[in-house]
This record gives C-alpha cells, sequence and structure tokens, in this order.
C-alpha cells in the first residue's frame, strides 16, 4: 500500500471541498510542497499541497467531486520505500469536528461506503468503465467520456452521467458575465448578478437525465437492474419495482444503483416527516398520478453546492437568524463626486484606480465610531454583543463563481489610496479565485453596492454574524431642492440593514444621517 | 470484351471483400452511400475462403471421427474412416454457401460488387484491373476509399510455398489425402490448429518452433494444458530449432532446421506446413500515388475513426494492424462507414477477444493479471477449474479452466482467460462483461444455466470474490 493522502482542514472549520482542479496524474513524480489539486471550500480556492516526495499511485476522486476532509484524496508511492510496503495514513487533518463527522459517516451504512468507492475509483489505470452505448452517447454529444465522473455502481460511467456532463459543458459556456463594474466602484451588489441563463437540453435525445425525486413510489409490475444494483437495494431496504424512474432499457424500465439510493434517502426523509406531523395517521397512499416526466424537459438540474451553497447557507442563516430592518435615505453626493474627480489623476500617477468605495468604507467607519452599536456581532452562545473596537470592512463582489466579499481590514488606520489599492487587489484576487480565507473573513461591518448594476433602492442580507450592511444605489444627476430652488446634483441613494437584534431603528437612522454628512461633505473625513 | 479504361464515380470505394470490406460496404450502403466493393480473389476473403470458416469446418469434422474413436471410456467403439477428399468437398460447399451470402447481402444493401484489383491513381482515383488478359481495367472515382486489403501468410526462406511439398495455411485446407507425415513450422495459433487437426486425422506430425514453447503470446498455464493434449494426441515439439531449408528425397522429403549454436537436425516429412505468421497486403495498392506511408512491418496506421493520414482514405482490417483478427476487421469496417456517413463513431471498445480452435481451445479477453498489474490496477483473479464442472465430466473433457482478471478496488472485470472446451463461446459472455463495466458480482449473480460450462464463468468470478460454491476460495 501506497502513502494515503487525507483532505487536510484547508480552511478553519471547513468539513468539505469540491475538488476543482487535478495538478498531478497517476504516474507523476512529485515533490513535498508541490501542488497536488486544488480544492474549493467555504469561498476561496485552496492549494493542497503534496506532504511526501514521491510517485503519485492513484487519484481517489474526480475534478467536481466533493471531497470530506480526511478522506483519502490521493496516494502516493514516497520516495526511497517500497511501493507495497504496508499501509501508512496520516492524518494530516487536524480537523476536530470535520474528521469525526466524516467517520460517522463512514460508518453510517456499508451502502454509504460502497457508494464513496466507487467515486474513488472510476478512473483507475487511466481507464473509464462505461457501456459502449454510453460512450457512443458521449460521442454524439461531444463530450470526452474520460472528464465524466460516473455515479454507477463502482464508479461506472451512465447514459445519465454523459448527459448531465453534456448540460454542465452547455451552461458554462454560456454563463453570463456580470463583470459589469461602472463608474462607481469596483465593488458589485449582491443582487445576482450571476446566475446562469437556464437552458433547455441539447435536442434529440428521447431520454432525459432529470431523475424525479419525489417520494412517490412507482408501482411497476417488472424493473431491469443490474445484480449490484439489485444487492444495493437489498441493503437499503427498497423494492426497484417502486423506484420511480423514466429511464428504460430495452422498452422496460430501468434503475440504476444512484436512483436506488435516492429513493432510499427520500423515504427515509419522507417517514421521518409524516412521523412528526402525521402521528398515527398512515401515509397517505403512493400517489397514482402522473409523474412529472413529461416536464421534465423544461427544467435542467444542477448540483447545488460550493460556493453556490455557500452563499445559500450563510443567506438562509442570516436571514432566519438576525430580524433584518432595511433604512432608506438617499443623499446629494456632488462634493463627492467634485472630491473624486480631484484626487482621481493624483491616485493615477501612482497606479492607482481611485473609486468611491475607499470614501464610502471611510465615511462608514468615520460614522460607526459615532455609533459602535453597528460595529458588534451577537454572542448567541453567551448572550452577549461584541463591540469591536477594530474596523473590518467587508466588500460584497460578484465574481464569476458566485458572490464573495472579501475583507479590508483595520480601514480606520489607512489612507484613501491605500484602502484602494488593497481592495482593487482584493477584488481582483475574488474574481480570479485566488482568495485565500483569511482575506474573506473577520469583517466587522460590510458593503454593497448593487448600484454598480443599478438599481435605486434594495434590501440587503447581513453577512452574518455582523449587525449591520451598507447597501449603496447608483449615483445619478437628480433634482434636488436647495436653498428653496430646483437643482441638478449628483444624489446616491444608501439602503441600510441592520439585524434588529441588536441595533434600533433610531440608531440606523442616527447611523445613516451622520453617514450622510460624511458622504455630503468629505472634507469633514479630514477631521477623522 | 474489352472495356478499355472507363470511368465511373462512387461514394465510398471499398477495396477487399473479407470480413472487414464486405461489413464496411453493407454498412456505407445502409446508409445510404452508393458504394462500390472491388475484390481481386473471392468474395468473403481469406477469413471465408481460407481461412477462419474453412479451417473450423474441418476441425469440427475431424472430432467427430476423433470424439468417436476415443469414446470407449463412454462405452462407445467406434473406428471411423477419414475421406478427406469428401471431407473438403463438404467444407467446400460450406464456404460457398457463406460466400453466396456474403454477396447477396452487399447485393440487398445496394452495394455494387466488381471484381479486379485496386490501385490508386491518386487520392479519389483508383484504377480497377481485372484479371486476364484482355479484360481491360476502369478508373474509379470515389469521394472516400475504404483500404480492406487484408493478409497474406509469411513465408520462411527457403521454403516458398509451392502448394504440394511446402503448404501455406491455404493450401493445407484443400488436400486431398491426409500426409503421413506433416512438419508444421511455427507453433502460433494457425499452426497448433492445424497440427492437431492433421495429427487427428492420422498424420504424425511434428512441430518445429524457433521459441521455447507452443503459442507464444499466451500465457504459460494456458499454453501448458494445450500443449500437453498435443503431445497426448502424438505431436511432437521441437523447440528452439528454426526452419533453414528442406530438399526432396525418395520418398518424400526431408526437412532442415538449426538451433543456435547451428546444430542440424533432420526431420523426415510428406509435407512442410509453413505457419510463421501473416503480413499485411500493401504492395498491390500503388500507395505511391497517395501520401500514406505504411510502417515498416506494412501497416496503414490509422487513428481512432479508421483514418489514414490522408483524409479520403481509411483502412481497416489486417492491413491497419494488430491483432489480425476478422471480428476486428468487422468491427472497424462499420466504424469506418459510419464515420464517412458523417456519424461520430470510434474504435473505443475496451477489449478484442480472440480464439483459438486447439484441443481444447483458448479463449481471451482484456487483460491478463500481469498487464493489469503494468496498467496500474491492483487486480484480482478468480479461477474454476473445469473438472469441478459437472457438464465437464459429463463431455468428458475436463482439461483447462476459466480465469477472470479484476480491479481489486472497483471489482470492474478486466479480462478472461478460459482454456476449455467451447472457450471460444464462453469468452463472448467476458467480453460483454468488460465492455459494460461490469463488475464481478454483476456476472456471479447473475444465475447461469445448469449444467453448461457457463458456469464456470460465473463461479470464477465468484471464486475472485472468496464465495465460489464449487471450488476452494483463495
Amino acid at each position: 500500500m501506497a502513502f494515503e493522502f487525507k483532505l487536510p482542514d484547508v480552511g478553519e472549520g471547513v468539513a468539505e471541498g469540491e475538488l476543482v482542479t487535478w495538478h498531478v496524474a497517476p504516474g507523476d513524480a512529485i515533490e513535498e510542497d508541490q501542488v497536488l489539486a486544488e480544492v474549493e471550500t467555504d469561498k476561496a480556492l485552496v492549494d493542497v499541497p503534496s506532504p511526501k516526495t514521491g510517485t503519485i499511485r492513484e487519484l481517489r476522486f474526480e475534478e467536481g467531486d466533493v471531497v470530506p476532509v480526511g478522506d483519502v484524496l490521493v496516494t502516493i508511492d514516497v520516495e526511497g520505500e517500497e511501493p507495497d510496503a504496508e499501509p501508512e495514513t496520516t492524518d494530516a487533518s487536524q480537523a476536530d469536528a470535520a474528521d469525526v463527522e466524516a467517520a460517522t459517516k463512514a460508518a453510517e451504512s456499508e451502502a454509504d461506503a460502497t457508494e464513496a468507492e466507487g467515486d474513488e475509483t472510476s478512473a483507475t489505470g487511466g481507464r473509464v468503465f462505461a457501456a459502449p452505448s454510453a460512450r457512443r452517447l458521449a460521442r454524439e454529444l461531444g463530450v470526452d467520456i474520460e472528464t465524466v465522473s460516473g455515479s454507477g455502481p463502482g464508479g461506472r460511467v451512465t447514459e445519465m452521467d454523459v448527459r448531465a456532463s453534456a448540460e454542465e459543458a452547455e451552461s458554462e459556456t454560456t454563463t453570463s458575465d456580470s463583470d459589469s463594474a461602472g463608474e462607481t466602484a469596483e465593488a458589485a451588489s449582491d443582487a445576482e448578478s450571476t446566475e446562469t441563463p437556464e437552458e433547455s437540453q441539447p435536442a434529440g435525445n428521447g431520454q432525459t437525465a432529470t431523475r424525479a425525486t419525489q417520494v412517490q413510489a412507482a408501482d411497476r409490475e417488472q424493473t431491469l437492474a443490474t445484480p449490484a444494483t439489485r444487492r444495493v437495494a437489498n441493503e437499503v431496504g427498497v423494492d426497484v419495482n417502486e423506484v420511480p424512474t423514466d429511464v428504460t432499457r430495452d422498452g422496460e424500465p430501468f434503475v440504476d444503483e444512484a436512483a436506488v439510493r435516492e429513493y432510499a434517502e427520500a423515504q427515509q426523509a419522507a417517514q421521518a416527516a409524516d412521523t412528526e406531523a402525521l402521528a398515527g395517521e398512515q401515509e397517505p397512499a403512493a400517489a397514482t398520478g402522473a409523474e412529472p416526466t413529461a416536464e421534465a424537459e423544461r427544467e435542467r438540474r444542477e448540483p447545488y453546492k460550493g460556493v453556490r451553497k455557500t452563499i445559500g447557507d450563510q443567506m438562509e442563516r442570516s436571514k432566519y437568524t438576525a430580524p433584518h430592518v432595511t433604512h432608506h435615505d438617499k443623499v446629494d453626493v456632488t462634493g463627492l463626486v467634485e472630491a473624486r474627480e480631484k484626487l482621481k489623476p493624483r491616485a493615477e500617477e501612482r497606479g492607482i484606480k481611485l473609486t468611491y468605495m475607499p470614501f464610502v468604507m471611510k465615511a462608514v467607519v468615520a460614522a460607526l465610531k459615532e455609533y459602535p452599536d453597528l460595529n458588534t456581532s451577537l454572542d448567541e452562545e453567551n448572550d452577549e454583543i461584541v463591540y469591536k473596537n477594530y474596523y473590518n470592512v467587508g466588500v460584497a463582489t460578484a465574481t464569476e463563481a458566485g458572490l464573495m466579499v472579501p475583507v479590508v481590514d483595520d480601514v480606520d488606520r489607512k489612507g484613501l489610496l491605500q484602502l484602494s489599492s488593497e481592495l482593487n487587489e482584493l477584488v481582483e484576487k475574488a474574481r480570479d479565485r485566488s482568495i485565500s480565507l483569511d482575506e474573506l473573513r473577520g469583517g466587522t461591518f460590510s458593503i454593497t453596492n448593487f448600484g454598480a448594476i443599478g438599481g435605486e433602492y434594495a434590501t440587503p442580507i447581513i453577512n452574518y454574524p455582523e449587525t449591520a450592511i451598507l447597501g449603496l444605489g447608483a449615483i445619478e444627476e437628480r433634482p434636488w431642492v436647495k436653498d428653496g430652488e430646483v437643482v441638478p446634483r449628483k444624489v446616491m441613494t444608501v439602503s441600510l440593514s441592520i439585524d434588529h437584534r441588536v441595533i434600533d431603528g433610531a440608531e440606523a437612522a442616527a447611523f445613516t444621517n451622520t453617514l450622510m454628512e460624511y458622504l455630503e461633505d468629505p472634507t469633514l473625513l479630514l477631521l477623522e | 470484351m474489352v472495356v478499355g479504361d472507363v470511368t465511373t464515380g462512387t461514394d465510398v470505394l471499398v477495396i477487399g471483400a473479407g470480413p472487414g470490406g464486405y461489413v464496411a460496404a453493407i454498412r456505407a450502403g445502409q446508409l445510404g452511400k452508393d458504394v462500390t466493393l472491388v475484390e481481386a480473389d473471392a468474395f468473403g476473403g481469406v477469413c471465408l475462403n481460407y481461412g477462419c470458416i474453412p479451417s473450423k469446418a474441418l476441425i469440427s469434422a475431424t472430432d467427430v471421427a476423433h470424439h468417436a474413436r476415443h469414446a470407449e471410456r463412454m462405452g462407445i467403439h467406434a473406428d471411423p474412416a477419414i475421406d478427406l477428399t469428401g471431407m473438403v468437398n463438404w467444407k467446400d460447399s460450406v464456404v460457398r454457401r457463406l460466400t453466396k451470402g456474403v454477396e447477396k447481402l452487399c447485393e440487398n444493401a445496394g452495394v455494387e460488387l466488381i471484381e479486379g484489383r485496386a490501385e490508386f491513381v491518386d487520392e479519389h482515383k483508383a484504377r480497377i484491373v481485372h484479371g486476364g488478359d484482355g479484360q481491360g481495367s476502369e478508373t474509379i472515382e470515389f469521394e472516400h476509399a475504404i483500404v480492406a486489403t487484408g493478409s497474406r501468410p509469411i513465408e520462411v526462406p527457403g521454403f516458398e510455398f509451392d502448394g504440394t511439398h511446402v503448404l501455406s495455411s491455404r493450401d493445407a485446407l484443400s488436400l486431398d489425402t491426409v500426409p503421413e507425415k506433416l512438419v508444421t513450422i511455427g507453433a502460433g495459433y494457425i499452426g497448433m490448429e492445424l497440427s492437431t487437426t492433421f495429427q487427428k486425422m492420422g498424420a504424425d506430425v511434428t512441430v518445429v518452433e524457433m521459441l521455447d514453447d507452443a503459442l507464444p503470446g499466451y500465457e504459460d498455464d494456458v499454453a501448458r494444458v494445450v500443449r500437453d493434449r498435443a503431445e497426448d494426441l502424438g505431436i511432437d515439439f521441437e523447440f528452439g530449432l528454426a526452419a533453414s531449408d528442406w530438399e526432396r528425397t525418395d520418398d518424400g522429403m526431408v526437412v532442415r532446421a538449426e538451433d543456435e549454436d547451428g546444430e542440424i537436425s533432420e526431420f523426415a516429412a510428406d509435407k512442410v506446413l509453413v505457419a510463421v505468421g501473416r503480413q499485411p497486403v500493401t504492395d498491390t495498392l500503388n500507395l505511391d500515388a497517395t501520401d500514406i506511408e505504411p510502417t515498416e512491418n506494412g501497416f496503414i496506421e490509422t487513428d481512432e475513426q479508421c483514418r489514414s493520414g490522408v483524409e479520403s482514405i481509411f483502412a481497416i482490417g489486417d492491413v491497419a494492424g494488430e491483432p489480425m483478427l476478422a471480428h476486428k476487421a468487422s468491427a472497424e469496417g462499420e466504424i469506418a462507414a459510419e464515420v464517412i456517413a458523417g456519424e461520430p463513431a470510434a474504435m473505443d471498445q475496451q477489449a478484442i477477444p480472440a480464439a483459438v480452435f486447439t484441443d481444447p481451445e483458448i479463449g481471451t479477453v482484456g487483460m491478463t493479471s500481469e498487464e493489469a498489474e503494468q496498467a496500474g490496477f491492483d487486480p484480482i483473479v478468480g479461477q474454476f477449474p473445469l473438472r469441478a464442472s459437472g457438464r465437464a465430466l459429463s463431455m468428458n473433457d475436463t482439461d483447462g479452466f476459466v480465469r477472470v482478471v479484476a480491479d481489486g478496488d472497483s471489482e470492474f472485470v478486466l479480462g478472461a482467460q478460459i482454456v476449455a472446451p467451447e472457450a471460444s463461446e464462453l469468452i463472448a459472455e467476458m467480453g460483454l462483461a468488460i465492455e459494460m463495466g461490469a463488475q464481478l458480482e454483476d456476472v456471479a449473480a447473475t444465475i447461469h444455466t445448469h449444467p453448461t460450462l457457463s458456469e464456470a464463468t460465473m463461479e470464477a468470478c465468484a471464486n475472485a470474490l472468496g464465495k465460489a460454491i464449487h471450488t476452494m476460495n483463495r
């Protein structure tokens, strides 16, 4: 056995990572610390270095797989050791919870274990295991079957996998580019601008890759399945005749291992829900109605994972934990626009692109100093409000992978130019995904500039566990009443969301007023 | 009739009507192409006329007599006489029927059949030279050509084929009497098949082989079963000898062979059969008129879609490289035709099975354990001996085994080696298993008919999983 390298804890509290790119292949010679793979965790891409010098023996996961921390990622024939020496495993993962979780998961069911095993080996020996029909389909859809990760028994590539891969490739090429950074700033809004347009399926293929996820049991007389699938069905206690499928072979319904497992899980979930909700009452008879197979082609299913899922989890937690109140106002920023115009060429001389964001950050910090309730977090465990005497401002940034919030530390201690260059650098890193986890953490207050894309007001979601977030609308020339006369002025809208548990509406309004004073007359910042 | 040189046009010109060419022609016809199939000798090619089919006919016929003669244990006492002329006539009728069938199939697919030898004029034109004087020639313009000219037996210097004393495998299939003494040069699969057959017919066969074992290329334990049986039949093996020359004697001929130290051995014989391999036929094609350059061994190199380096010209079968097997040619023929018709076909099969019709037969597909290891797998092996098979016992034919090789981690079936009666049939199941990406469990848990030899493949897979019923699990 070779040295088994387990996915280490690549970031604080990260339980799993999506394997994005392999930098090595079986047979490659590698040096210690050489990068083996890129893994996407939480919100960043992390390089995973090799702990040993030797030769890559086997890659246990494929690109696109989600790898739990503590799972064997790769095996290495260590230089100077017999390739078939005793199995040596290292716990590169100091991770506590993650490890325990992985272990429990593994122990949970033998079935689960076989599935994981399949993932590991689908590309053993550089060979793809797939039926000729799946190979032919891959050629027809222009998919390189070597790049398809298999969901069948042992990691076999099925027709469904090939179709899914073809659709993935299609949607990748059509993903809209959200880099529409306007005049106002680099930072963009958390308005979901990176959505993938819904694409219809490639035409001309009768079968659909979308499997009905209903708990409804099918009720067939006969079902085709491989012996390995039947065995799995036995293990998880599922009758293959009840597994919903819209795949057929030779005109007979065909069920694969993935479908069996999905159905088993759905069944368990449904049973749990039923017991809770309708104790004593019989489960309503399995739906005999039409399965939504006809409609399936109108939809497309994408795995909810990686950055998308992280964003989702974070939003969900914030929105359902912190009662949000959003305060809207507008401010005459003609002075700010002029100040920036004046300073911009000076900054350019030093090679720095000066945007509005550093001014806003400075103004925010000035206002936070007067209203420290907004630079807090709520420690729910200890029932304490944490007041922060440092000012780390996160700036929401739209990237191709989704929303990221890089954090500029110690904004109060930095000048406009330094803030500008640091922010530009962080945004750049977030977009090319070289940003580190540390650079995404530790914020005390966040700003989102939805106006970069357009819009007057929005209701930003707080970057939990922070307690406030400022949204910036677009700067536009508007009619403005000044000294009893209507004059055209540069006007910006602001939307401040607060966690009402910690902050009251009055404070939010007062904070906003102070902030607006600084934005209206940026020379006040000189007093800071 | 003198045709002169007329020019016609076709979408697809297929050169050679063997199992590669005729299949390519039929498929191309099915796909709506205008197809012309040119054959210089006999429709069906070597396979149907002088190879696979006739040799199997003679082997089967001979086995009828052989089994009857050796069935005392089963309570049968018989001494059948072999009338080789009669047997060859029957064989010829089988061949005729099949070649007629091929012509019919081609015609039904709209394929135009032309007799003649094709040579390239350029990359879109070929001249068809008709056999015989005054038959003229014609030029065919084609959009695509598929070269399927096959292979011919290799001659050993000093042993030029003459059809009476020095026989090629083709000559050996059309003898009218059984030679008393036959020397076979070459212990490869063709040499072994024919030697076994002639020995069973009553000839006294000596096999002279340059290497030190029969059936080089097969694993030792596989080859051993066949060699032992051949020796039991009375075949003499002379290993480590290179045939050098022969001369006629009063009562036949003497064949001389030399070992590596230059020591000469002499073998008396009536006829000598030379079966040392086959070489591709490319020299008749005038490839110089194209940009195709054959490899050192005379093969036309092709890609996964059977394309030669030249856009308009494809090559399939023996002429396109090893393994030189009819079923590989047919598979490539279909692919070439589909690619020409614009389909995304490709030769991406994981394994090509092979069979040797010796006694017992050999069937192999995919990787041996050693090959699997070299490919980076951690192979596990399951084996089932024929002596534990009820069916083998009831056939009175228990030598051999079924072995399956699988990846230890994923349990995907990677290969199988079968040496057993009907191994050529049994191997098909393992081929399907490999191609489908089946795991050992898939085969082991499939119910196999009892009592059949096929149970042995099921048990071998179960054995690899440590749960065979009728043999010791390792």
